[in-house]
């Protein structure tokens, strides 16, 4: 067996695909499910992204767009990664929390509005490079719908050594309602 | 003849009467006014039957409005030897400035308005966040399709939850007919994205 074909897919996946998806019950979700039984994959999300889709107001809270995929064992969210925005770069002893401020930057150096709710976008990034760093034979697929997000994503994990990686972009948005919930969306294409 | 004064600037050939200034601030919170200007706009030269056909509102109603935009300068007649009259729209931009704060209503935020019955959302945050706010996040929203800025950048800077931000978004991507065609997502590898730019200074230190 190729060294590729014993690598496992990862997708780490940001908020604003699964607010297209809808909450649960969804036909889109109940698609989601099955394409990543037949892509042989899981879905994570960071810490983050879970508390932003969870619903406060109910007690206890309840996240309506995850907890389903949660309870069944085919959405995991990551424990918490340990980068802090405010402290200092040099200081970031990790490639996880270096990724976390590298792509923050990245973002802010590009963008008209600098500091602005960049670390948490920059969790996407980290929680692919920590997924690298847990697992040897890993590869990873990102799904964004920010344009930005989507290069840093291919863009920052190679600079810690991980060229595995492949960064979906869905514009508009509103796409990944039908592109995204599909085994080739979930799969690793490979150029 | 043209004139530049401190409240008229006219590089000449614009209209010489506006009365009925209302009629622009009404375009943001009546839909069917905001809906007849915007169908004219489409479609230079319709008539007003062709128009009475295509919105929700009674042929009196659109007589009615028909005439209340030409005393606003917001719609022409067009010259046609014809007995039917027919209608252009004309462009426009009224800018306030309050408190520091200024804000331009173009046709391009009178066409989102149009739709908002079909987009509930629309009126939820003009109703609830106000004017401003809905046309910082509108243009936010345009600067998130050109990749300007994230979704969570436009959420902190409008103090919209993500989740409205999201759903204004889903709505304005679809009125604007913005976004690719693609029948799927744009797919970057490290080739793809090598020339970007990283923080040299950041780099250095790794």
């Amino acid at each position: 067996m190729s060294r590729l074909k014993q690598l496992h897919t990862a997708n780490v996946v940001d908020t604003v695909i699964f607010r297209s998806l809808g909450k649960s019950p969804s036909p889109h979700l109940e698609s989601l499910e099955q394409a990543v039984a037949e892509a042989d994959t899981e879905l994570w999300v960071s810490s983050s992204i879970y508390r932003e889709l969870t619903n406060y107001g109910t007690n206890p809270p309840r996240n309506p767009y995850l907890d389903t995929g949660v309870e069944d064992g085919w959405i995991r969210v990551a424990t918490p990664l340990l980068g802090n925005r405010n402290t200092p770069f040099d200081s970031a002893h990790n490639p996880v929390e270096q990724a976390q401020h590298f792509t923050d930057e990245y973002l802010n150096q590009q963008s008209k509005y600098p500091e602005i709710n960049n670390w948490r976008d920059a969790s996407v990034v980290a929680l692919a490079v920590r997924l690298f760093e847990q697992n040897t034979r890993i590869r990873v697929i990102t799904h964004t719908a920010d344009e930005r997000l989507a290069r840093a994503c291919a863009r920052i994990p190679p600079e810690f050594g991980y060229y595995e990686i492949e960064s979906r972009y869905y514009n508009p948005p509103q796409k990944a309602k039908q592109q995204f919930p599909t085994t080739e969306s979930l799969s690793w294409r490979g150029r | 003849m043209s004139y530049d004064t401190e409240h008229v600037r006219n590089v000449g050939n614009g209209p010489t009467m506006i009365t009925g200034l209302s009629t622009f601030t009404e375009l943001l919170t009546n839909t069917n006014l905001a809906d007849l200007y915007i169908a004219i706009r489409l479609s230079p030269g319709v008539t007003a039957p062709e128009i009475a056909d295509q919105v929700a509102v009674s042929k009196k109603t659109v007589y009615e409005y028909l005439h209340r935009l030409e005393r606003a300068g917001l719609i022409t007649e067009t010259k046609d030897d014809s007995a039917t009259r027919a209608y252009n729209a004309e462009d426009f931009e009224l800018t306030l400035t309050i408190r520091g704060i200024e804000i331009t209503i173009t046709p391009k935020l009178v066409a989102v308005i149009a739709r908002s019955d079909a987009y509930p959302i629309i009126n939820r945050i003009c109703d609830e966040h106000g004017f401003v706010t809905f046309a910082l996040a509108h243009d936010l929203i345009n600067a998130h399709s050109d990749g300007e800025v994230t979704i969570r950048q436009i959420a902190a800077l409008t103090d919209l939850s993500h989740g409205t931000t999201y759903d204004l978004l889903e709505a304005l991507y679809e009125i604007h007919d913005i976004g690719g065609d693609g029948p799927s997502p744009t797919t970057y590898s490290p080739a793809d994205v090598a020339e970007d730019d990283l923080f040299s200074e950041l780099t250095d230190n790794k």
